[in-house]
């Protein structure tokens, strides 16, 4: 598998599986029906709303992963997740995001440990704001999914590199 | 029913507050909460009177795992249960948390309060109180908790 990722210029195919797989997972026991993977949907324009930031990684490799919510999705997953829907612009916001992007970063940590990528959870960080565009500076690949669940719509950008 | 003294660990104040409302929902014993944010804060806070800890595993300054560890070390805790409440879903992570760690259950976020009181019911009597006899330090195995439940 190592030699494998560092001679890609794009993320393997299982690994973007296992990842999709993941997603719907975490969704599933959250909102208790599976979100929906739009396969041929691209990510519309900026981004009004939620990311949250989570790495898993080992010393060669760093799969990250960033969580887009838009405003809508964020307030409503807030309301299944803790009973009650939460102020766009609270602290709670911040952290319930992060928490649920530390959810799903356990639940991919645990399905590429079975094809012998053995990594570990970074801690997460949340970003909100309104135009929100994410840039991937080195140019890493990276490959961007959307899923429309009961409680909106949200997008999952995964970028591999090298651990440094 | 005499009040059980639980401390929650998580850096996630909402999962804080999930845990406490599940405890609260099972109506299982009447809880009195102290809580920290990490397993640095929570070693400041844990004394002689807690009874029960509900610990996550990814946190800064110490993990849940250290801190479990921190707690063993100090001896004469084994009859406290440490039931880990957290992300960290490989097998490998349960192996390390309950044999290394000191953990005696391992509860996968996110849950629900039902997989919560299958989980910690044994500790506990008809009464509300913690249980005092042997099988409360033992460790269960993650691996029968699934095939239960």
């Amino acid at each position: 598998m190592t030699k494998k990722l560092l001679a890609s210029r794009t993320i393997p195919d299982e690994i973007i599986e296992l990842v999709k797989e993941s997603v719907i997972n975490t969704f599933e026991s959250i909102l208790g029906e599976p979100p929906l993977y739009q396969e041929n949907e691209t990510p519309d324009g900026p981004l009004n709303g939620m990311i949250g930031n989570i790495a898993v990684f080992n010393p060669e490799h760093t799969l990250s992963l960033m969580l887009a919510l838009p405003k809508e999705t964020a307030m409503a997953l807030s309301e299944v997740f803790i009973g009650m829907q939460l102020p766009f612009e609270s602290e709670d916001m911040g952290d319930l995001v992060g928490e649920i992007s530390n959810i799903l970063a356990g639940e991919v940590a645990a399905n590429i440990e079975k094809i012998g990528f053995r990594g570990q959870s970074s801690l997460p960080t949340a970003t909100r704001g309104s135009d929100l565009t994410l840039f991937m500076p080195n140019k890493p690949p990276t490959k961007k999914m959307k899923f429309t669940g009961p409680n909106g719509d949200f997008w999952i950008n995964m970028a591999l590199s090298e651990s440094k | 029913m005499n009040k059980i003294k639980a401390l929650i660990v998580d850096d996630s104040k909402i999962m804080r507050s999930a845990v406490k409302r599940a405890l609260d929902q099972l109506m299982i014993a009447d809880f009195e909460y102290v809580e920290a944010m990490n397993g640095e804060d929570a070693l400041e806070q844990f004394n002689d009177e807690i009874q029960i800890i509900f610990l996550d595993w990814n946190m800064p300054k110490m993990t849940g795992v250290e801190f479990s560890k921190a707690v063993r070390a100090k001896g004469n805790t084994e009859h406290i249960p440490v039931i880990m409440v957290t992300a960290e879903k490989s097998m490998g992570k349960v192996d390390i948390a309950l044999n290394e760690g000191g953990a005696n259950e391992y509860i996968t976020k996110p849950f629900t309060a039902d997989k919560m009181h299958k989980t910690i019911k044994r500790y506990f009597d008809d009464e509300g109180n913690l249980n005092t006899g042997k099988e409360k330090s033992e460790k269960k195995s993650f691996f029968s908790n699934i095939l239960k439940s």
